[in-house]
This record gives C-alpha cells, structure tokens and sequence, in this order.
C-alpha cells in the first residue's frame, strides 16, 4: 500500500514536470530575464530621468527615489542574469516576483489617485504605451514568474 | 391599405437612411502672408453632401488671436459654404499653427478641427535680441549678430539707440550679415536702451534691447 | 531551501549595490539629492511660489485677460505686442531670477511660445512654464 502510494506520488510529480517541459523553462527564463535586464539597463541609462519617474508615484520622498533610481536597475539587471545563467536562481527568482508585485500595487494605486505616470517597466522607453498595455505586460511577467517559482518549487520536491 | 402600409414603411426608412454630412474641400490650410501684413485669413470650404441639415453647435479657436466665423448657422442639404479663420499676427515670428475646432450636430463627424499654419516671413533674424552688463561689469562690447532671412536681401542697415548711454556699431560680416557691437559708457548704475534696426529700404523695424541691471551678471 | 534562498538574494542585493554607488558617485554633481528639479521647463505652481521674490511671473494671455485679473506682481507679455512690452518685462527682470510664464490652461500654447522666445531670442536662463496655468494658479490661491 506504502508501494503504491510513493510510487503514485512519483508519477504525479513526472506528470507535473512534464506539463512543463525543461526547454520552455529555458525559454521562458530566457525571455523573463531578459526582459529585465533591458529593462535594467534602460533605466540605469538615464538614472536622473528614472529619479522623476519613480518621483511621479508620489509615494516615496525624493531623497528615496534619487537612491533607487541609481540601485533598482542594477538590482534588475544582476536577478536577469540571474535567471538566465541559472546561478543565484532562487535569489534572483524571488527578488523579480517582489519587486515585480510591489511595481504593479504601486502602479494600480498611482492609478486610482489619478497620477499622471509615465513609467512603465521600461522607464521613459515605455512613456507613450497605454496603461492597459502597462498592466497586461507586467501582469504577464508576474505570472511567468510565478510559474518558474512553483516549477523550481516542484524540482526541489522532487529531487 | 397595402400600399399606405409600404408608403409608410418606405418614408421610415428613407428617414432613417436620411444624414447629414458635410464635406471639408480641406481641412488644413497653410498661408504665407508678408512681412508687413498685419492678419492671415484663411478659408475653409465646405458642402453639406447629406439630405439633412448640419447646425453648428460651436466654434472655437486654439488663440485669442484667431477669430473664426461661421457665414450661417445651418447649412442646408446641397448648401455650400466656408468658415473664416482671421489671424492677428502681431509679432509673432516662424511657422505659427492655429486650430479651429468646429462642433456640428452631424451624428457622424461631430467635431472637425480646422488646422490654420501661417509661414511668417522673417525679414531678419537677430541673435540675441538682449545683451545685458551687471552693474561693476566691465562696459566692454557685446554683438548682435543680424542675418537676413531666407528669401530676403539686406544691403544695409540702420542700428539707432534710444538712449546717448549705449553706443552701437554696425558692421557688415558677409552677403546679408552683420554684426552690431553695443557697448555702454559705463556700468556704475541702471540704464536701458532699445535698438531699432532697420534694413535698408524697408517699411519693416524691428528691435533688440540692451541693459545694465541692478545685480552682477551671471558670468 | 529556504536558507539557500535567502542567501543568493543576500548576495544579489549586495551585488547591485556595487554599480550603483558607482553611478551615484559619477552623477554626484549632476543630480538634485534633495529636492526634485522640474523637468524640463515646467515647474509647479508650489514650486514657483516656494522661489519667492525670485521669481517672476510672466503673464502671455491677451491683454483683455491680464487686465480682469493676474497672479499680483505678474508682468504682461504675449505675442501679440511681443516689442512693447519686452522693454516693461527686462526692466523688471535680473538675471538671478526665475522667469514663470503662464497662460490660460495646459492645452494653452502661448506661455510655452513666449518661453521659448525668452530663451532662445533673448537668450535668457531659467525660464519656466507653470504647469496647470492660470488655472491652477486660482486654484490654489
């Protein structure tokens, strides 16, 4: 019965993996990370211009915003290489799931005041997308995020 | 009977299909008034293409200085007619753009915005239009630089000062450019002058202005 | 797991904090650390009330508009007679202070045009449009 039921729950976790293939899990953290490293080096471009971004949400003071602006895109860029050369994976992982969920309350909030922001995941690069367009982009990432974490959850299960 | 009843479903349907459109012979009209025109007007045509009437509901301009009129207030099926965009161009300089936006009870296209651009021909282009010393400043010459404007010729010019306190000098740098150098006879204390130069056998003046002000100058 | 987790993100955080004191070293002198700049030539009605007496207001509505009412202080000038009223402007101006330009509205383009003329005709620095215009300089009178 014991038999039965580990061999049982090996065959789901086989099943489970194979929903998701390895190499669509490369693909993907390839695409996640590097959509964040673009996104990184956008913004660590023109740090000042990102400051006012960041500025914009009128949540932070600017003493704060100054500060991210020069940190954030360096942290996004290090998570991105993270994913894709599969080094510091779960860090990196975690960090972008966070920061990606914090970005999109923080959006949604500057929103609902009736901000006039410009900055999207791709700082003043995204200044002349719609907001819908913002939302769906960044909700998407999220969500592949959140794949890779419950599939990196399900291979330490497994192994 | 049968036939009241079809007369009747019939005139239903035309109504329905009945609308009114009104069709802009052009939209955007571009003008190129001369240098000492004081207004640019221009005409926008229009035709109502529809078998209903069009009423203008409103009209209005992107700036004080342009008026629009309309010549009716409905326009008839068939009926032509235009609207008149007068701007003042005052002393405005360059490509200037003004917008007419006209409002119509048309279900179809309620609001055309009428696009005015007046090319403003620019006799001379001066640069800059200031020079300012800081009191204590060293009263040396500063220059205006004074080209002619595209399509423009300029032989000479005559540089006059307001005031005894700035002294100018005109000088001619190349085909149609100059050069003019004021200098103040000293900078212990506020003055000001206005610079009124005139090309050679133009109508047109135009102005640069000097000062010494009452704090340094920012060097 | 967990630990592990903890640890790369430890070392990812400390990892960026590298490049970014470096970039924040280089932009040290070029960046405003506490107090935002306005960007590009607009500036609040807050932030132009803050300048004070360094600051002057620049009215470009037409003369029938600055006549009923102007922010008090506020200098006409507007393109419509750009010569006469040049000369009234200079006088009051010096070149430590702020120039605020403002006009009917947002969509009004005549502040923008007379700023535009003041930097690049006249060659004069720090010259700003009020953001909200006229408007929400009533508004938060």
């Amino acid at each position: 019965m014991a038999q039965e039921k580990v061999t049982s729950a090996s065959s789901t976790l086989r099943f489970q993996r194979s929903i998701i293939p390895r190499f669509v899990r490369r693909i993907a953290e390839f695409i996640v990370g590097g959509i964040f490293i673009y996104a990184g080096v956008i913004k660590a471009l023109d740090p000042i211009r990102f400051a006012s971004d960041i500025d914009n949400y009128k949540i932070l003071p600017w003493t704060i915003s100054v500060q991210l602006a020069f940190y954030l895109p360096w942290l996004e860029i290090f998570c991105g290489l993270a994913l894709i050369a599969r080094r510091l994976y779960l860090g990196g992982l975690s960090i972008l799931t966070v920061l990606t969920f914090i970005f999109i309350i923080a959006t949604l909030v500057a929103k609902i005041r009736g901000l006039d922001i410009t900055c999207g995941c791709f700082g003043h690069a995204s200044k002349n997308w719609s907001f819908t367009a913002h939302i769906a982009l960044d909700l998407s990432v999220l969500a592949a995020l959140i794949a890779l974490c419950i599939c990196e959850r399900l291979r330490g299960n497994s192994s | 009977m049968r036939t009241r009843i079809l007369a009747f479903t019939l005139s239903i349907v035309i109504c329905a299909a009945a609308h009114a459109e009104l069709k802009w012979e052009q939209t955007t009209v571009e003008l190129h008034p001369a240098s000492t025109d004081k207004e640019a007007v221009g005409h926008f045509k229009y035709q109502n293409t529809g078998d209903k009437s069009v009423r203008f509901k409103s009209v209005h301009t992107s700036c004080g200085c342009t008026a629009a009129q309309t010549q009716k207030d409905e326009v008839p099926p068939g009926e032509k007619g235009e609207i008149t965009a007068t701007f003042k161009i005052g002393d405005r300089t360059g490509t200037q753009v003004k917008t007419v936006t006209v409002d119509t009870d048309d279900p179809v296209n309620a609001t055309t915005v009428l696009t005015l651009k007046a090319v403003i021909p620019q006799e001379l282009e001066i640069n800059p239009t200031f020079v300012f010393w800081g009191q204590g400043e060293a009263p040396k010459p500063k220059t205006i630089v004074v080209r002619a404007g595209k399509d423009f010729s300029v032989k000479q010019l005559k540089v006059t000062s307001s005031s005894p306190d700035f002294e100018t000098k005109v000088a001619e740098t190349g085909k149609g450019q100059f050069k003019i150098d004021v200098q103040p006879h000293d900078t212990s204390r506020n003055m000001a002058a206005t610079l009124t130069i005139q090309p050679e056998g133009s109508s047109k003046t135009f102005y640069a202005m000097a000062r010494v002000t009452n704090a340094p100058a920012i060097q | 797991m967990k630990s592990s987790l903890v640890r790369q993100a430890l070392i990812l955080v400390a990892l960026a904090f590298l490049p970014g004191i470096g970039q924040a070293i280089y932009f040290r002198d070029k960046v405003s650390w506490q107090s935002p700049i306005p960007a590009s030539e607009m500036v609040t009605v807050a932030q132009a009330r803050a300048w004070g007496a360094n600051a002057i207001w620049v009215d470009a509505r037409p003369d029938v508009e600055f006549e009923r009412e102007h922010v008090p202080g506020a200098v006409p000038l507007n393109e419509d007679r750009w010569n006469e009223l040049l000369p009234q402007f200079l006088a009051a101006w010096s070149p430590e202070k702020s120039i605020v330009v403002y006009c009917s509205s947002q969509s009004c383009n005549a502040s923008r045009e007379v700023a535009r003329r003041l930097r690049d005709e006249a060659q004069l620095k720090n010259v700003f449009v009020l953001k909200g215009g006229w408007e929400e300089w009533l508004k938060k009178k």
